[in-house]
């Protein structure tokens, strides 16, 4: 579906997307996740035809992007980043228009708006002028532009952005509703959300592409680095026990969660393995629990993306450029 | 050309949905109401002028209100067209969709001629006017509206050019002024530079002033079509130009 080798991007003298390839696959959900600045929106720009790239080969369905770039945007329902939209115009007049401009059949066109409008949720202010919609209609008109010609390939730029979240579920509802008919590719800076809606993961950051993999693997990536205790009774004696826990490196002390209890953050220490981490819980909350106090909450918490992020790029093998003196 | 005629239809739905091309059609009818009221007026009370030229004559030639009316309504015409689109980001759903830049362009700069041809529709009526009191001449007649279309052609396309190397349209809208009044200044030095010299030729091949008297006395010069022809297309193809650099911003 998309097949991207040795995309390089330069605006002046910075380098946005430094020789990034990758594949997705037909009838996949893909996530393209990478923090803030990470060459992200740039690519998605370069894929969807927006942008023009410094160098490299992109291929959509097919067709190349330079070569042939109009069948490559024919089969790419696009939906930007800060979903721009025209605030004079009506929702079915925008999405008819949308439809024209896609080269969809004047004869197709009602069918293919009223299917767009429905997938989307949208059917209720069809009439509605753009300009007065909601954040979350704006974007959901988005979806339906992107959908409007019924394209094989979606590219949406962090399509959960500045939602609520009830409107993030109902958006990732449809995205998974997706799949099957449509290839998509999403963009995200949050790792929880890839790992709720996405078969497989790139993961960019700096330009540069650190993996490629399935959602599943990129999850025991994310190492569980520590547990959140709230308990009701001696603090002190919590703490105690919990530091007395093979495994636990320290116990810090937060800010109390529930009224009369007293909550912790204790941190495994690096040498526990995976393996053991949830004996180890299990060990630490009967170890609390016959110390005579009431366990109110346990919960582990996982690593952040930025760990994650940190992890791979120090576990990367170095770049041969990098080890050469620089001259 | 794909994706002209949606493109088309939008912009012409901008112009008459928001309240743009209404104040100008009422502005324009306006000033051309009082404007040939003037020049009737002069005429009724002048009978002995009426050899020399006609009513018609003098309200597309001859007079300064032709161009004032040209230099006040054309530029906030354009400078929506491209500024708009860029501050707004729409610019990326539409060029990330299947159309050709030639087509971006041409859609958006005809939808605006079309709104200016719309514009002088309403003047027909002084000829209807006219032709009930004497005699109107078809011919000049056709010319002067080929005039006045090609002027009007030349100064959109500038226009268009300037929203699209312009950020924001208030800029759009003082680049084009701007080059509007560099161009009828230069055509007023015919009047003012030494008969002979190169600046008067210059200022003579780019007078509207001159062209318009001649359309409106019913001469179409092929200088004057070419002198037109390429105030219309060079901006049209440095626009294309313009739209495709954006891609390697």
């Amino acid at each position: 579906m998309i097949s991207v080798s040795h995309l390089v991007k330069h605006y002046g003298s910075h380098v946005a997307v430094d020789d990034v390839s990758f594949r997705v696959e037909k009838g996949q959900i893909v996530g393209f996740l990478g923090p803030n600045g990470a060459g992200k929106s740039t690519t998605l720009r370069i894929l969807s035809s927006f942008l023009g790239m410094t160098s490299g080969k992109v291929e959509i369905c097919g067709h190349d992007i330079e070569e042939s770039s109009l069948e490559a945007r024919r089969s790419v329902g696009y939906m930007p980043e800060a979903v721009p939209l025209y605030p004079e115009m009506r929702v079915v007049e925008y999405l008819t228009f949308r439809a024209e401009l896609k080269g969809v059949a004047r004869s197709k066109r009602r069918g293919h708006v009223d299917d767009a409008m429905e997938k989307a949720s949208v059917f209720d202010v069809a009439n509605t002028l753009i300009g007065k919609l909601s954040k979350g209609y704006r974007q959901r008109v988005g979806l339906a532009d992107a959908l409007v010609a019924n394209p094989p390939l979606l590219i949406l730029d962090e399509p959960t952005a500045g939602l609520d979240p009830n409107q993030i579920r109902q958006v990732r509802e449809l995205i998974a509703g997706l799949s099957g008919e449509h290839t998509v590719l999403l963009s995200t800076h949050i790792l929880s959300e890839v790992e709720q809606s996405c078969d497989r993961v790139i993961l960019i950051a700096k330009g540069k592409l650190l993996a490629e993999g399935k959602t599943a693997d990129i999850r025991k990536m994310r190492r569980p680095t520590a547990l959140d205790v709230t308990v009701r009774g001696d603090a002190q004696a919590a703490a105690r026990v919990l530091r007395g826990i093979q495994g636990v490196a320290k116990v810090k002390e937060v800010a109390a969660k529930q009224p009369a209890s007293a909550s912790f953050q204790a941190t495994w220490t690096k040498k526990l393995p995976d393996a053991e981490i949830e004996g180890t819980i299990e060990a630490a909350v009967s170890a609390l629990v016959g110390a005579g106090l009431g366990v109110r909450e346990v919960r582990p918490v996982g690593s952040s993306l930025e760990d994650v992020f940190a992890e791979l790029t120090r576990g990367a093998p170095p770049d041969p450029a990098e080890r050469e003196e620089p001259s | 050309m794909s994706g002209f005629w949606p493109i088309f239809k939008r912009e012409l739905f901008a112009f008459f949905v928001t309240p743009i091309a209404w104040v100008q059609i009422f502005v324009f009818c306006l000033v051309q109401g009082m404007h040939f009221y003037l020049v009737i007026d002069h005429f009724a009370s002048q009978p002995e002028l009426a050899g020399d030229q006609t009513p018609l004559q003098a309200f597309f030639g001859n007079t300064v209100l032709l161009y004032i009316v040209l230099f006040l309504l054309v530029p906030p015409m354009t400078m929506r067209l491209f500024a708009e689109e860029r501050r707004s980001g729409t610019i990326e759903t539409l060029m990330s969709a299947p159309v050709s830049t030639p087509a971006v362009v041409l859609g958006k700069y005809l939808s605006a001629l079309t709104v200016y041809a719309a514009m002088w529709l309403p003047t027909v009526a002084y000829l209807v006017i006219l032709r009930r009191t004497g005699v109107v001449d078809w011919h000049a007649v056709g010319a002067s509206y080929l005039g006045v279309v090609l002027v009007g052609a030349g100064y959109l396309s500038v226009g268009t050019l300037m929203s699209a190397i312009t950020r924001t349209q208030f800029l759009a809208l003082v680049g084009t002024a701007f080059v509007l009044l560099v161009l009828f200044i230069l055509g007023v030095g015919e009047f003012v530079t030494p008969a002979g010299s190169t600046l008067h030729d210059i200022c003579a091949h780019v007078s509207v002033w001159a062209q318009m008297n001649d359309f409106a006395s019913g001469i179409v010069d092929s200088r004057r079509l070419v002198y037109d022809a390429t105030l219309i297309l060079l901006p049209l193809f440095v626009t294309t130009r313009v739209v495709d650099a954006w891609r390697w911003g």
